[in-house]
Parts: C-alpha cells; structure tokens; sequence
C-alpha cells in the first residue's frame, strides 16, 4: 500500500509540467489573459491542497484539466462577456473544402494564416466547441482522454470536435478571403 | 464489411487524421483514400488544416513571472498548513 503522497517534491514533479497546457487552456477558456492568469493560479492552490486525492501513476493532466474547468465553470464565467456565436449549423458539413477545391485543393492558405489570427478565431467559437478543440487538436489529447476530464460521452467529443472544426475552417476561410489568400468562390448567378 | 461512399469516409476523415478510428474503419477509410482522389485531396485538405491548429499555441507558454507568482503562492500554501 503506497502512503498518500504528501504534497511537495511529487507535486512539483507532476502538476508543474503542466502549466503551459494549463495556460493555454485557460486563455481559450476565458479569452483573457489576466483572467487565465488567475484561473491557472486557483487551479494550481487547488490541486495542491487536494493532492491527496490525486492516485500516482494516472493522468495528473487530466486530473488538472478536470480541476481548471470546475474552476472556470463555478467561479469564472460569470465574469465575461461571451462572444456571439456564430451560426453555421446550416453549413453543409464538406461545402468549405468544395468551394475552394479549384483553387487551393491542398488548404496550403491555412500555413498563410498568422498563429495569432487563428488563436484569435477559435476563441470567437462557442465555449463548449473551443473547449474540445483546444484539448484535442491544440493539446493533443486522445478523445477518451477529453471525455474524462469533461465528464461527457466520447461521442459527445467527436460531434463537437467536428462542428468546431467546421465553424472554425469557415471563419479562416472568410479571413483568408479577406487577407487575399485565396480568391473568393464565385457566387452562382 | 461493405465499402464506404465518399460521405461515408469524409464523415470519418477527421477522426481517420487523429487516429481515433477502430482499426477495421481505418482499414475502410484508407481503401477509400486509395481508390477516391477527390476524397484522398480532400484528406490532404483536412491534414493541413489539423496541422496548422496543432502549431498554432506553439508561441503560448505560461509568462516567467505568472510562474514565479504561482510558485510563491504555492511555497506560501506549503508553509501555511
């Protein structure tokens, strides 16, 4: 039987390689730096005073990333504006790569597309689709992995995950058009 | 097992990319792939897509000073329990 581990040297050792992650989830999250600033700090005193209940040797990520969201979701979000959600559910699910399919096929206007302009369309998503995108596709968590820390169905992962990608290539799509990246489609008579 | 359609294998393309299918689907969608350019350039559409996103925080890491704060704050919990 393994003793609780005692905060200290193993926390050090398994909260703070995942700070960055924290942040990074934290500024989708809030879209704001000084309130992703806060949120990682309570996540981080949290975690530490709970870290008796944390059991080596599983994903201390994970567990982290449960404790942030809790934390956003209880004492944060009441604190911002959220932006207006766009409506592209009407959006055929492929009609973006159709539109562009003459003229840039292989989607090479996404590596055009500054990092901060793509930061900046993903935090203009709805709460929930930036959530799962910014795990899955930023932080690379496997969607069993998302499901767990989010408390939903795997499925519930993959149908956001694929609506978030979907809002998210139209919103780049519109910005590369604008930044004369890619011509416009032209639009049926 | 019957072949995928085209709808069929790009509903799948996205969890194909993150290798998130069963290996019986990734075995479907690859022989669609083969056999389907449009699908297959569609793909290669898609993949640079995911990829643009996976680079896209590679500039956001936590600021030194937030986690220096952070660090005090949690020395300042060790000391006070």
């Amino acid at each position: 039987m393994a003793e609780p581990s005692a905060p200290g040297r193993s926390f050090d050792q398994e909260a703070l390689p995942h700070l960055d992650t924290l942040y990074r989830v934290a500024l989708r999250l809030t879209a704001d730096p000084t309130l992703a600033e806060d949120l990682v700090q309570d996540t981080m005193l949290k975690a530490y005073r709970s870290w008796r209940q944390y059991q080596p040797g599983t994903n201390a990520r994970g567990w982290l990333l449960t404790i942030l969201r809790n934390t956003f979701i209880n004492d944060y979000r009441r604190r911002k504006h959220e932006p207006v959600a766009m409506d592209l559910e009407a959006v055929e699910p492929h009609a973006l790569y159709r539109s562009i399919q003459e003229t840039d096929p292989e989607g090479t206007f996404f590596s055009q597309i500054v990092d901060a302009k793509v930061l900046e369309a993903i935090d203009a998503l709805p709460p929930e689709f930036r959530e799962v995108l910014a795990l899955s596709d930023i932080e690379g968590l496997r969607y069993g992995e998302i499901a767990e820390a989010l408390k939903i169905p795997v499925g519930t992962v993959k149908s956001r995950l694929f609506r978030a990608r979907r809002q998210l290539q139209a919103r780049l799509y519109a910005h590369a058009v604008e930044m004369g990246y890619i011509k416009p489609r032209e639009t049926a008579p | 097992m019957s072949r995928l359609d085209c709808e069929q294998a790009l509903d799948h393309l996205q969890d194909y990319l993150k290798r998130e299918l069963t290996s019986e689907l990734v075995v479907e969608v690859r022989i669609h792939l083969e056999r389907c350019r449009d699908c297959a350039g569609h793909a290669r559409f898609e993949e640079s897509f995911l990829l643009m996103l996976e680079t896209s925080a590679r500039g956001e890491t936590c600021p030194k000073e937030v986690r220096a704060r952070i660090l005090a704050a949690l020395r300042a919990e060790a000391r006070g329990s």
